[in-house]
């Protein structure tokens, strides 16, 4: 909890010494040297000031590159390192850590991204990634002349976690944490935990029930001393950081107290009578209730929505006069506002199914005999509206002949998902099983293109159904024909034997897909998470950090980061209880070295930094015309948006400091700046967007030099000016979408600096044009490339007597005061 | 198109012919034959819309260009719209057709329609029983096409010389 020496600030008492850097130029194997010649590059850095030392090695990462490095820093006297190589935000913490091994404090170094940003994006561009991958070494070079050493400081993680949903995910979570002596709160939005394997009869390929396996755990969280169980809860806002999170939860009124002893009294008095949810609206419930036999907790609810009473004005009385209980049922209940304080959250909100209305071939909807495998699985359910007796909805017959349709919404490029729902295949297996085990002489068709069963057990069930004589036919329906008493008719091809088939069918059950949750975006704001494509959550690396977010602290379990099955969930589930178990063991964590340094005889206490704050991390103190300000480090998270605010060089952001970025600028424009791009992209969403467009090959014009910030927030309207009198041919200003700013909504501040500078420029007679503002998430790589094609573009049909005027109007009038 | 059993040659350069002429999007396609399963001609024909999707992924030219099949598509976009992969199936359909009639490959009944055209101007004859029809509808007896005027005829006769649509059906205009 130490915060940095003062001796050790940077610009307070600067080391005067001369950079000694060492540059490193790795090959990445071919994934580099393929594409970018690595050796023309190390030979290019080796001639620029301050540099000592260069070289080209084949994997930096390797244990046998860093302990060259080592040996270098050691042998040279090294002060600064460069390594070009892959993007800094895989292996920046690699490096750093080396160099601390070496005695060398781990900000003096800079990384050049010329994989994802250059030779997996230039691949046919010998020449021009090899230029700019020189380029992007100048870049990295000049702002390492300027790295200052910084001391991390350590804050505390609080040992209570709070877990966002309760299904078999979160219930694991919980369960792991608890077990580890953690407070857990577990916060559902239902009024009971257990979410969709609840609803499941059986699991595959085990054949188990679901709710007997998963029961046992309801009600192990339910009782557990360290756990705390908030039912009926929904999220409303989160702030703070990792180790210290203020989570505000608001919890519904249940209206039946915790002396209720489930007898069920209420319920069969209540004369309303509602589709029930638990039930996919398959049969009703009463306005009190309790969605199924083993809920956790068991305790009945009142959906005061559809209850004949509204809150304390009481028109219907049937259930208080029915209990027994004395004081258990109370419409004086209201809702409530909580605080929770945790140190780490665990994301498990779980996903929806595919709604098949939109098929209308298949007449789902309107024909009542067409069901999805969701209501199947209720069907099926003892505990379900049938009683687990598999009858047709239309007239309460057992079907004598099933046709189950896969792919329903998945792998679509129109109406539904373009992926694979992971699941779908193995479920209608079991199912066929299911029904096959209970009525053997049922018939069962299923339609497929691609039967995937990939997983621990999975062949030998699809064995079983064949066995057991389920056909299994390749060609999906083109549609369904409603038939007199209610059959449903499929008209598809055999695609093994070319020919069309025209079936009957008592019952077709549509195989849907999973997709994210509809309030999947007020999650993703919530906790700043960002998503793939597909809208799911967006894991931090889909290889080596499968389970944490961008947000640090923040992990994933379940079907909220993908459509996965139970076994699945259940291991992410651990994982994530993992992760956060080893910030809570720790107790501390390191944040990092980026708040920003008050200079205070700059400051003339105007308050615009304080204005422009997304954390309230700084406060006006004294009064005018003393008025200065007071920074609270512990709510900083650096993005950066005040030192782009300050006029008066009141404030100095440590490793993105004004002097580092404006050398980075220099470096980028140096040759030919007239056919350049100059982009500024923001750590968390287009820098990692670039980086997608990099590992997903996405090619690009190469005129493009990116200088990262950690929010867009921190482009200060002179950087750009700079780049202009620089004779930039255009200037990109780019950062995560305005709702999913990684800092609440410091990229407002961006939007209203761009606009600013192009109202000036539009005022100077300047071509706006080139001056470009965008949005990009991590996932929108193809956005991107279009985006800097777009550029190219702007760049070579620009008029050099534009970029002459531009550069002229840019030059500063006047030299400012020199530090 | 050649017997089962017999092997098939295939033309990678077709394919990307066929790409090339704007059907992308046939890379898409997944073989699950909702194309088929939907098809009107299908039911009633030998045509299998997925098989021809197939063959031209794989390049099996001469199994595509002078078939017969290619011919039995009403265009009646009912594969397009059930395509869950966004497959231009009549785009593509009507791709080959060009591409077969380059060649000198086409339908009889086409070809026919085709000689009407420029032979009348009209796709349609216009015979006796149209007259009347026409008649009793209170209509003029010729309708006011190339029909009322040699002049317009003329004139259309230029647009068909002008684009080879002559050649390309193999039918010389005289003159």
């Amino acid at each position: 909890m130490d915060v940095a020496e003062e001796g050790s600030e940077t610009g307070v008492e600067r080391e005067e010494e001369e950079p000694r850097i060492g540059v490193y130029v790795c090959h990445c194997g071919l994934n580099i040297a393929g594409s970018v010649d690595v050796e023309a590059v190390s030979a290019y850095a080796a001639g620029l000031p301050g540099v000592v030392l260069s070289k080209d090695y084949r994997y930096s990462c390797s244990d046998p590159g860093q302990e060259m490095m080592k040996e270098d820093i050691q042998k040279h006297a090294l002060n600064r390192l460069v390594v070009a190589s892959c993007s800094p935000r895989l292996h920046e913490p690699t490096f750093r850590a080396m160099a601390e091994e070496a005695g060398m404090n781990r900000y003096l170094v800079e990384m050049a991204n010329i994989r994802e940003h250059c030779s997996w994006v230039h691949l046919y561009d010998k020449e021009g990634g090899t230029e700019k991958a020189k380029e992007l070494v100048r870049m990295a070079v000049a702002k390492a002349r300027l790295l200052e050493a910084q001391v991390e400081k350590k804050v505390p993680v609080l040992r209570k976690t709070a877990v966002i949903g309760a299904g078999v995910a979160g219930i694991q979570a919980a369960l792991d944490l608890a077990d580890s002596g953690y407070k857990v709160h577990l916060i559902e939005k239902d009024v009971s935990i257990g979410g969709r394997m609840a609803q499941i009869d059986k699991t595959f390929p085990t054949m188990d029930c679901s709710i007997c396996i998963l029961a046992p755990k309801m009600s192990e969280v339910g009782r557990h001393p360290n756990v705390e169980v908030l039912t009926c809860a929904e999220v409303k806002s989160v702030s703070g950081y990792v180790g210290n999170f203020v989570i505000t939860i608001k919890k519904k009124a249940r209206f039946v107290n915790k002396n209720c002893t489930a007898c069920g009294d209420c319920s069969t008095a209540c004369p309303v009578a509602v589709p029930n949810e638990f039930d996919l609206g398959l049969a009703s419930r009463k306005a009190i209730y309790t969605p199924f036999a083993q809920a956790v907790p068991s305790t009945y609810a009142v959906d005061i929505v559809t209850c004949l009473n509204d809150g304390p004005v009481l028109a219907c009385e049937k259930c208080i006069e029915a209990c027994d209980v004395e004081d258990c049922i109370d419409f004086n209940a209201r809702d409530e506002t909580i605080d929770l304080e945790v140190g780490t959250i665990i994301v498990a909100t779980g996903a929806s199914t595919f709604d098949p209305k939109v098929l209308e071939e298949y007449g789902y909807g309107k024909y009542p005999n067409v069901l999805t495998t969701l209501e199947f699985e209720r069907l099926i359910n003892a505990g379900g509206p049938s009683g687990g007796h598999l009858i047709r909805p239309s007239d309460l017959e057992p079907p004598k002949n099933v046709a189950f349709i896969q792919c329903i919404g998945s792998r679509t490029e129109k109406d539904g998902n373009p992926y694979c729902s992971n699941i779908c295949c193995m479920e209608t297996i079991k199912d066929a099983l299911l029904i096959k085990e209970h009525w053997p002489d049922t018939e069962i068709d299923v339609y497929y293109m691609d039967i995937r069963a990939f997983g621990k057990g999975f062949e030998d069930l699809y064995k079983r159904a064949r066995s057991l004589g389920v056909r299994f036919i390749r060609g999906i329906p083109a549609e369904a024909l409603h038939l007199e008493g209610d059959d449903v008719r499929l008209i598809g091809e055999n695609t093994l034997l070319s020919e069309i088939y025209d079936e009957e069918y008592d019952m077709v059950i549509l195989s849907v897909g999973i997709e994210p949750r509809e309030d999947s975006e007020v999650v993703q704001r919530l906790f700043n998470l960002s998503k793939t494509a597909d809208g799911f959550f967006m894991e931090s690396h889909p290889k080596l950090l499968p389970v944490d977010t961008p947000t640090k602290g923040v992990f994933l379990a379940g079907c909220a980061e993908s459509p996965k099955d139970i076994k699945d969930s259940v291991t992410q589930a651990c994982a994530a209880a993992s992760r956060a178990n080893i910030l809570m063991a720790k107790g501390e964590v390191t944040v990092e070295a980026i708040t920003p340094m008050y200079v205070e005889d700059n400051c003339n206490g105007c308050g615009l930094c304080v204005k422009v704050c997304p954390y309230n991390a700084i406060e006006l103190i004294g009064k005018k015309p003393n008025q200065k300000i007071k920074i609270i480090e512990a709510a900083c998270t650096g993005c950066g948006t005040c030192g782009a605010e300050c006029k008066f060089e009141g404030l100095i952001m440590r490793h993105f400091t004004d002097e580092q970025i404006v050398a980075q600028i220099d470096g980028a424009l140096d040759e030919n700046p007239e056919g350049k791009i100059l982009a500024f992209c923001c750590n968390w969403c287009s820098y990692a967007g670039a980086d997608f467009a990099g590992v997903s090959r996405m090619q690009y014009p190469s005129n493009v030099r990116i200088i990262k910030t950690m929010c867009s927030g921190r482009v200060s309207e002179n950087f750009v000016r700079r780049g202009f009198e620089k004779r930039a041919g255009a200037v990109l200003v780019s950062g995560c979408h305005l709702q999913d700013c990684h800092y609440i909504n410091a990229n407002y501040q961006t939007k209203k600096r761009v606009e600013k500078l192009w109202k000036e420029m539009e005022k100077l007679g300047l071509d706006t044009n080139r001056l470009q503002l965008d949005w990009f998430t991590a996932a929108e790589g193809q956005k991107f490339a279009d985006k800097i094609g777009e550029m190219k573009e702007i760049v070579e049909k620009v008029d050099p007597k534009e970029i002459d005027k531009a550069a002229e109007t840019f030059k500063p009038k006047k030299k400012k005061r020199k530090q | 198109m050649s017997e089962e059993g017999e092997p098939k040659l295939v033309n990678p350069e077709f394919t990307k012919e066929v790409i090339k002429r704007g059907a992308d999007t046939i890379t898409l396609c997944f073989q699950c034959a909702t194309c088929t399963g939907g098809c009107p001609s299908g039911r009633i024909t030998a045509f299998r819309t997925r098989k021809l999707m197939r063959r031209v992924q794989l390049g099996f030219k001469e199994d595509v260009l002078p078939s017969d099949e290619l011919w039995l598509c009403t265009t009646c976009m009912t594969c397009d719209e059930r395509c869950p992969r966004g497959v231009k199936i009549t785009d593509i359909i009507m791709t080959l057709r060009n591409m077969a009639v380059e060649e000198g490959h086409m339908a009889e009944a086409h070809k026919r329609t085709a000689g009407m055209l420029i032979k009348t101007g009209h796709a349609i004859p216009m015979g006796d029983k149209f007259r009347e029809l026409r008649k009793t509808l209170k209509l003029d007896e010729v309708p006011p096409t190339v029909l009322c005027d040699p002049k317009l005829y003329e004139d259309v006769v230029k647009i068909m010389k002008a684009t080879e649509f002559d050649k390309l059906i193999g039918e010389r205009i005289d003159g």
